[in-house]
């Protein structure tokens, strides 16, 4: 995982193009209020998902934040159409959704959207630095297939549950069995931690 | 099905880390006063979706029966928008609730009016006072709404 965010650590994001995306004024204002005060200075606002879609066609952003709960075309829609038919250039740009609530319906739309993060508003600007420094950071793969296109959604690998063989060449095994040899013995384990000349 | 599993460039990744750049505890601050030139204009606007709701959707209001239940739940996500600057009042939380509330209603496809009136005098109450009550009464009114909700 990646390092957390603390008080002293040093952050740049004045080269950082940076869409905002939120149907309510009030709401936009905050939100560009908040990303302003972190240093970018490239902050673009929308508050339609036509007026934002017309904005990815033209700019290369470096982060997106985007409510959920929009009229006629919602968050959720915006970042699947992101993924599959933006311009590649923006098509693999980290997501932040930020929403108020989760409808209960919704909460497999909003895992399969293809977002890195979502955060509860309203948001304060402590919650969302975090988020943007962890997803500046985090080191998780994309994932491309029919069905979805995004990040990871994974985000512990505990290998398959335990009796299946799990679907993918390096899934690890759930159960790790008994013992096949006997255990090794103090000096044996000191050897491997000896520091020793190596051939390069 | 194939799948691909790829690493794209993180643009972000490098150019958070360029040389200069802030303290995190200056960005923050910064921040905070960006939204702080926001507050007078937030609670306004809190207040008018506030009243927006009670008029429609209050006690008294009509024809409340035959609204539908995504007017509430969007009219309600307004007032978390900007709940932040009365999130010491407990508003935001109630807010939330009220939207919980309101998910569960159309997932059922029948209004509790009991439950929504509560939750419309509890975020009168607590933006009126709820700074100033004792913490563990808005507490307790923040949870007897959680319950309300799940009943």
């Amino acid at each position: 995982m990646p390092e957390p965010l603390n008080p002293s650590t040093r952050i740049n994001l004045e080269r950082a193009t940076v869409l905002v995306l939120d149907d309510n004024g009030a709401s936009l204002d905050i939100l560009s209020g908040v990303v302003s005060g972190f240093g970018v200075r490239s902050l673009h606002r929308a508050e339609s998902v036509k007026d934002a879609q017309a904005l990815v066609k033209i700019h290369t952003f470096d982060l997106i934040i985007s409510d959920v709960q929009m009229p006629e075309v919602d968050g959720y829609e915006f970042i699947q159409w992101l993924r599959r038919e933006a311009p590649e250039q923006n098509r693999y740009v980290p997501v932040i959704l930020v929403t108020g609530h989760t409808r209960i319906s919704q909460v497999f739309k909003n895992r399969d959207a293809g977002s890195n993060f979502t955060v509860a508003k309203p948001i304060t600007p402590k919650i969302l630095l975090e988020r943007i420094f962890w997803v500046a950071r985090e080191e998780r793969a994309f994932i491309e297939c029919d069905t979805y296109i995004g990040p990871d959604r994974r985000f512990k690998h505990e290998g398959p549950p335990p009796g299946t063989d799990g679907r993918r060449k390096d899934d690890l095994q759930g159960e790790v069995g008994n013992a096949q040899e006997p255990n090794m013995s103090q000096e044996e384990i000191n050897n491997l931690m000896k520091v020793a000349k190596v051939q390069i | 099905m194939t799948v691909r599993k790829f690493r794209p460039p993180n643009r972000l990744a490098s150019m958070i880390k360029d040389r200069g750049g802030i303290l995190a505890k200056d960005a923050l601050a910064a921040a905070e006063a960006n939204i702080e030139t926001l507050r007078e204009s937030s609670l306004a606007a809190l207040d008018a979706a506030l009243e927006a709701i009670e008029a429609r959707f209050g006690p008294g209001a009509p024809d409340r029966a035959s609204e539908d239940f995504e007017t509430l739940y969007t009219m309600t996500l307004k007032v978390v928008d900007v709940s932040g600057f009365a999130a010491d009042a407990g508003v935001d939380e109630a807010a939330v609730s009220l939207c919980a509330l309101v998910d569960a209603c159309a997932e059922a496809g029948a209004w509790r009016w009991d439950a929504v009136d509560v939750h419309l005098s509890a975020l009168r109450l607590l933006r009126n006072v709820g700074a100033s009550l004792p913490a563990e009464h808005r507490r307790g009114m923040l949870e007897g709404l959680h319950k309300v909700v799940q009943r």
